[in-house]
């Protein structure tokens, strides 16, 4: 228990010194205030685009505008991004051999793989938990009205999807000694579980619904319940994942 | 409606944007100047990328460019 | 006393066994040299002891407890210096310290306090520098430091003198020279004049087994090669001197040399007798010892 303490002290430190806190919490602001600008700018921008020859009447935006950006951003951005940053986090202790001494020392392997997963989930509620907060500022502000009513209970699914994703870069980090190896094997699990929700009969169970299903939960027209079976799934995927990560870290030769 | 007019218009949400940008650049500048080596490329190339192409330039440098220590 | 036996270990590599069968013994207190080629398998046996691979055969134990693979008990024991230290570069060497020593178990306020003492001892500044801007020397010393830092029984250095220049070189075997007393050390290397120059316990290992093992002073003894070296005007006159010495000499060109067993001074007083009753007299006589290239060359060929 300690030794996990202290090398998730080390985790943080590391995350600050690398500059990998600075880029996600400049990356989500940005992705938290370019939602309601986007909603807010998209009448105006038609209307540049279109000139005055037209004189249909656009629409004007909503909250739930401000809330598909928003979404749209983090689903196929901002998850890649966590991703991205947390690719090397194993393999590149491993290549370069910095572990050897700390092991050495009486830091058990399982204590590595925890403290990373737990300051990698941390960062990633954190960042994605941010942008939510701003763009939830912004949205109430400038769109006023009762097209969102479940905007609290949305984001829910998108933190918990961490649980498994970031699992799944740990493992794909802890097996392949690449940088990038993280990285790519996260993005090749998201592309199987898009493809995987062609079958109708999966898609309630399919974890990938956490971050694609956000929209009509905001709106109301589909209820959290519908998901559940999804939820429950990321969690114990999430679990078998991080077993087989430090099952595979224990066999690897430091 | 012009384009200072759209900007004018959404100064609450422009401004913090370009204050991050800003902040961004100048963090991946001051970290770019004061080491040796970079990855991919070399200074030049970097410092066009964090200037010219806002704010992935400087996102890619942070992630990609940075040798690691 | 043993702190550290290895008994009969095997290690192979896919279709290489790197080790057959290894047995070796550090008794407590010793300074051990710990000798073989570049790829005999040092670094592997030291790996192995630390518990950072598995073992295919035998058993190793320090200190009375036998070392499993990945879980260090001997860490509270045991301290190491690998061969080409790896830090986290974006740390400075008293936060790198720190780490370690809450690793081991130590301790605020002993923890800061030994960490001061040590930085001082490898003469290291104690500053916010970051360790990336180290050099190949200041990373060794930090090496040393946080082997030391939690004062181990069993001191471990892979190769730890052969990065360095050859005043580095002698300043770290001072450095581990002036630990005896203090702890065990094991310290493999391949040049074999600092390990004649600090080590009291030798063990040379060779084709996956250790070929022979014990104390330096005990081992050139038993592979004694001692000899007198006497030079002669011609080879004509050498020749005559191995005729008239009555024991065994060999001859090569003018020189003439006599091994001997115990006593330099006896032999060459005999020796010499020999020679002026046949009135043929040596130019110049010098004596030879073994060393630990000999044993060495002996034991691998």
């Amino acid at each position: 228990m300690s030794a996990i303490l202290t090398f998730w002290h080390k985790e943080w430190l590391a995350a600050w010194r690398n500059y990998h806190i600075l880029i996600l919490a400049v990356i989500f602001v940005i992705f938290g205030i370019e939602a309601p600008l986007m909603a807010k700018l998209m009448p105006d921008l038609m209307k540049l685009a279109l000139g005055d020859q037209f004189s249909i009447k656009l629409p004007q935006s909503t909250s739930s505008d401000s809330w598909q950006q928003f979404y749209k951003n983090t689903s196929q951005i901002g998850i890649f991004l966590l991703a991205l940053v947390f690719s090397g986090t194993v393999s590149q202790e491993v290549s370069s051999g910095t572990l050897v001494n700390l092991i050495t020392k009486g830091l058990p392997r399982y204590a590595v793989i925890i403290a990373k997963y737990l300051a990698a989930v941390v960062q990633w509620v954190v960042a994605i938990g941010v942008s939510f907060i701003i763009t939830w500022g912004y949205t109430a502000y400038y769109f006023p009205d009762d097209k969102s009513p479940h905007v609290w209970l949305a984001i829910w699914p998108v933190l918990l999807f961490g649980l498994f994703f970031v699992a799944v870069v740990l493992l794909g980090s802890t097996v392949v000694n690449s940088n990038y190896a993280g990285f790519l094997v996260a993005a090749l699990v998201f592309a199987s579980l898009a493809l995987l929700n062609y079958v109708k009969a999966v898609k309630r169970w399919n974890p990938i619904a956490l971050v694609t299903d956000n929209l009509d939960l905001v709106r109301g027209t589909e209820k959290i319940t519908h998901i559940l079976p999804a939820c429950g799934v990321t969690v114990a995927a999430a679990l078998v994942i991080l077993g087989v990560t430090i099952w595979t870290f224990n066999q690897k030769r430091l | 409606m012009h384009n200072s007019e759209l900007f004018f218009n959404n100064l609450p949400l422009f401004v913090p944007l370009m204050f991050l940008e800003l902040g961004l650049l100048i963090a991946a500048l001051i970290s770019l100047y004061r080491r040796q080596t970079v990855r991919h490329g070399n200074r030049l190339i970097w410092t066009l990328a964090i200037v010219f192409i806002q704010p992935f330039g400087a996102i890619a440098y942070f992630i990609f460019g940075r040798e690691v220590d | 006393m043993t702190i550290l036996d290895l008994q009969r270990v095997t290690k192979r590599f896919g279709d290489k066994q790197v080790l057959k069968g290894l047995d070796l013994t550090v008794p407590t207190g010793a300074i051990f040299g710990f000798v073989g080629e570049n790829g005999a398998g040092k670094t592997t046996t030291m790996k192995l002891i630390l518990g950072l691979d598995t073992l295919d055969g035998g058993q190793i134990t320090v200190a009375g407890q036998p070392v499993r693979y990945g879980r260090a008990v001997a860490n509270q024991v045991v301290g190491y210096l690998p061969d080409v230290p790896a830090y986290y570069g974006y740390m400075t060497s008293t936060e790198y310290l720190t780490l370690c020593g809450r690793l081991t178990g130590m301790r605020e306020p002993d923890l800061s306090n030994r960490i001061t003492e040590m930085l001082r001892t490898v003469d290291l500044p104690q500053n916010k520098h970051r360790i990336h801007g180290f050099s190949r020397g200041m990373k060794q010393r930090l090496g040393i430091a946080q082997a030391l830092l939690n004062r181990p029984q069993l001191l471990i250095c892979d190769e730890p003198t052969s990065a360095l220049d050859p005043n580095g070189r002698s300043e770290f075997l001072k450095l581990l020279a002036s630990l005896r007393g203090e702890m065990t050390i094991l310290f493999s290397t391949h040049i074999l004049t600092d390990v004649e120059r600090i080590s009291d316990q030798v063990g040379i290992l060779h084709a996956g087994v250790l070929q022979v093992q014990g104390n330096l002073t005990a081992l050139k003894h038993r592979y004694a090669r001692s000899q007198v070296q006497l030079k002669f005007a011609s080879s004509a006159i050498a020749q005559q001197a191995v005729a008239v010495m009555g024991r065994p000499a060999t001859q090569t060109a003018t020189h003439v040399a006599v091994p001997f067993q115990d006593d330099y001074a006896a032999t060459v007083a005999a020796v010499l007798k020999a020679l002026l009753a046949a009135h043929v007299v040596p130019l110049a006589v010098d004596r030879q010892e073994t060393s630990l290239e000999d044993i060495f060359r002996e034991v691998t060929t």
